[in-house]
């Protein structure tokens, strides 16, 4: 028999439709698309003993609460800490990725000179010598820690040292120049407050410690037609705060303080007014034409806001009509408004005010990247994670997320004094140094960290006064030691200061301030005005992989 | 006593943070996305939807509404296309679970489930060099070509038995069996449990006359309920009924 191309043919096509009828191609495909699916470079998680310990985040001076699950001695996971006063086992959603935070691929792990590789050896000498020719300035972004102290110690010696305050604090600042008291040691007592009427601020979205106001709001108000917390939201778009608030009031974009005046007016035409204050010059008509609101819907407003007492005023930066509202709301100084939380707080100079000439401006890690210094000096900036946006000669390698031991002094704005330390979970990079210890080898009088914060710890046992706080409450009056308060400090306890006393701010106002343009409120973040320069890279998950929020210009992820 | 774990999301306290999402993906080592993700295309096992009354100016109303996989207990649709019994409804549990060593990427089960609460792993899983140091011990990562979805943190239910078991008990402690998005609530707007508990929280919450659950009509029986006092925000449950407008998470 002659084998034909046909009987070929043939046979091909037979065996390949027979073929279709039997397991094999199905087996086939489905065994190249496992091998496929498998290759040795898709990453395995660390093996090894997990345990869970707690500690605080210091990305923002909130400072949460933290409980870290680590495995092989990584942290590997992140979630609140129930037992924290403040923030109550509430983060915000960058800090449950924030222990990914130190593998970003902008970690700065070498000191650079104008974007050269360099060494700490030159910019030890170029500081030094900066230091022996002139005066130097030191820039802190989270003032009150045992860090801070030693940039305090050492500018008295060099020059002068300057802070960035959060948003939460600037819009204090108007009740610093009236009261003397500094911003630093004012706070809102949320806690006790029936009305808060917001003029901008993200309330619900990125203001002061995450869980600190939405745990309240979510308790008194959320979803409530008669709430025992009323939040009224006065703002020009419906952000997040104004959609979840009691009330949402729509106004005229920039035009917060001319209502604020508009309301104070109403009160005191309605003899509603609880102090002696300058009457504003705006009149009700004035007010109604900027907001875009009724002379009507004002004094309805104004009514509305007295009507469920303590009422407390709220701003989104520092404008200082709302601060005189908050005035002739009685709300200074008073239960359920701004207090007083700490007795002894120094004032701090604006890193904006620090004056030169200076020979050199070393700008520590905690200072967020939008801030720019207008200078000629020569800047030693301390980063953890590279910013190209942000100018500086030097970029020195940082400590990252929880690499470094750190105290934790109380959250901006909070109404109660809290102190904690933060111990170092993870393994810094062998190049990195904090700014602290890179002052210390500059001036070896300097104390070191641990040594303040061993003597805070001492300081805070001698006064034996507030509780810890962990799983339960102890009383540092019953703790026997300096050491046994340390010790507990360093398994996460929090201590928390007395109750604010009423009466400890006075305000003078002689007249009603002038009109101002407010800041810009800050991108919605959930970082407050603290932008990063890196976000998490899970914040995929909200700036790109949702269409929940609009990413923040300046942040990599 | 039957278990049936499900949730009850309270859509008035949701702010739309995104903490559930993010804390979701940390737990369950879902990749960050690749600079090409979209919406679309990205791994989200919860994912918020921005949802509005549809009305302009001072009417607005806008509200967060998180959507997960609803763990249907009725003919799941998902349970029933699949051909590589990769997605299984655990008799004990109630938990609809996913099996991507089964899984041969078709898809059939992402065409099935009503809720677009599925994903693909169209790449390889990666992270920046260095970080496969930070992922969760006890979830394996997924690989390409397959489909996951939220599994109610099985792992942290593994963790909760194997104490239990550990302790010589055959029923977990309630406070040990958390799943992410609850634990990062930071107004605590959801509530889990076991709803063939009467007297379990979140059995009591889904009974409540503003529970209500989305595309109930199809009768799969989805054990994630929500909360609302606002009618407009529960007629989003039925598409067909007074919903005007829906921006896509």
């Amino acid at each position: 028999m002659k084998l034909t191309r046909r009987d070929l043919l043939t046979l091909g096509g037979g065996v390949t439709t027979g073929l279709l009828f039997t397991p094999v191609p199905w087996k086939l495909l489905d065994d190249t698309s496992i091998w496929t699916q498998n290759w040795p470079w898709i990453p395995q998680p660390a093996r090894g003993p997990v345990e869970v310990k707690n500690s605080f985040c210091a990305l923002c001076p909130n400072g949460c609460g933290m409980r870290v699950r680590l495995a092989a001695g990584w942290p590997v996971g992140v979630s609140g800490m129930p037992h924290h006063p403040v923030n109550q086992g509430a983060l915000c959603p960058l800090g449950f990725g924030a222990h990914q935070l130190n593998w970003h691929p902008r970690r700065l792990r070498q000191v650079r000179h104008h974007g050269r590789a360099s060494s700490w050896t030159e910019a030890l000498g170029a500081f030094r010598k900066a230091c022996a020719a002139g005066p130097v300035a030191i820039i802190d972004g989270y003032p009150g820690r045992a860090a801070s102290s030693l940039f305090q110690s050492f500018s008295r010696r060099h020059g002068s040292y300057g802070v960035t305050l959060c948003a939460e604090e600037r819009a204090l600042g108007p009740y610093e120049t009236w009261s003397g008291v500094p911003a630093t040691a004012l706070g809102y007592d949320l806690e006790n407050t029936a009305t808060i009427v917001s003029f901008g601020a993200p309330l619900l979205d990125g203001w002061s410690a995450p869980g600190r106001f939405t745990r309240l709001w979510s308790e008194r108000s959320a979803g409530v037609t008669n709430p025992q917390l009323r939040l009224i939201q006065v703002e020009a778009s419906q952000s997040r705060t104004a959609a979840c608030a009691w009330r949402w009031v729509s106004i005229a974009p920039g035009s917060e303080a001319a209502l604020a005046a508009g309301l104070a007016r109403a009160l005191h035409e309605e003899h509603r007014a609880s102090e002696n204050v300058p009457m504003p010059p705006t009149t009700l008509a004035e007010a109604a034409t900027r907001s875009g609101l009724s002379e009507d819907a004002i004094r309805e407003l104004a009514r509305t806001m007295v009507a469920r007492g303590p009422v407390l005023a709220i701003a989104a930066a520092p404008e200082p009509a709302v601060a005189a509202l908050n005035i002739v709301l009685g709300a200074v100084g008073a239960r359920g408004g701004i207090v007083r939380r700490r007795q002894h707080a120094e004032s701090y100079a604006s890193a904006d005010s620090v004056k030169g000439p200076f020979r050199a401006v070393l700008i520590d890690s905690s200072v967020p990247g939008e801030f720019a210094l207008r200078t000629d000096a020569e800047v030693f900036r301390f980063a953890a994670w590279e910013d190209p946006a942000v100018h500086a000669d030097w970029w020195l390698p940082a400590p990252g997320f929880l690499e470094e031991p750190s105290d934790i002094p109380a959250a901006p704005a909070s109404s109660i004094e809290t102190y904690a330390l933060a111990v170092a979970l993870a393994s810094p990079p062998p190049e990195v140094r904090s700014a602290a210890q890179f002052l210390a080898q500059v001036n070896p009088s300097l104390a070191s960290v641990e040594k303040v914060i061993h003597e805070r710890c001492q300081q805070l046992f001698a006064a034996r006064t507030g509780h810890l706080h962990r799983e339960q409450s102890t009383a540092v009056a019953n703790l026997k030691s300096a050491e046994a308060l340390e010790k507990e400090f360093r398994s996460g306890a929090v201590w928390m200061g007395d109750p604010p006393r009423t009466g400890g701010v006075r305000c003078q106002l002689r007249e009603w301030p002038a009109q101002q343009a407010m800041d810009a409120p800050h991108a919605a973040t959930w970082t407050g005005g603290w932008i990063p320069a890196v976000l998490p890279p899970l914040a995929t998950k909200l700036y790109q992989e949702s269409s929940l929020r609009e990413p923040p210009a300046r942040s990599e992820i | 006593m039957k278990t049936r774990y499900g949730m009850v999301i309270d859509v008035d306290r949701c702010t739309g943070c995104g903490a559930c999402m993010v804390a979701c993906a940390a737990e369950n080592n879902v990749p960050p996305g690749s600079p090409r993700v979209t919406p679309r295309t990205g791994i989200t096992p919860m994912l918020v939807h921005k949802v509005s009354n549809g009305a302009d100016g001072e009417g607005r109303r806008e509200a967060f509404l998180p959507v997960t996989c609803m763990q249907c207990e009725h003919e799941t649709p998902c349970v029933s296309v699949c051909p590589q019994q990769a997605v299984q409804l655990d008799p004990a549990t109630g938990i609809v679970m996913q099996m991507p060593q089964r899984c041969l990427g078709c898809r059939y089960c992402m065409t099935a489930c009503p809720y677009h609460a599925r994903y693909f792993n169209w790449w390889d899983p990666a992270w920046p060099q260095g970080m496969e140091k930070s992922l969760n011990p006890g979830v394996a990562v997924r690989m390409r070509g397959v489909v996951e979805k939220c599994n109610l943190c099985h792992a942290r239910l593994h963790a909760a038995q194997e104490k239990a078991a550990a302790a010589g008990k055959r029923e977990i402690n309630p406070h040990d069996y958390v799943p992410a998005c609850v634990e990062a609530c930071p107004t605590r707007a959801i509530t889990f449990g076991n709803l063939a508990d009467e007297k379990d929280p979140a059995s009591q919450a889904a009974r409540s006359p503003e529970a209500f659950r989305l595309l109930a009509r199809l009768g799969t029986e989805p054990k994630v309920y929500y909360r609302s006092t606002r009618p407009w925000v529960r007629a989003l449950a039925e598409p067909d009924t007074g919903r005007k407008e829906v921006q896509h998470g």
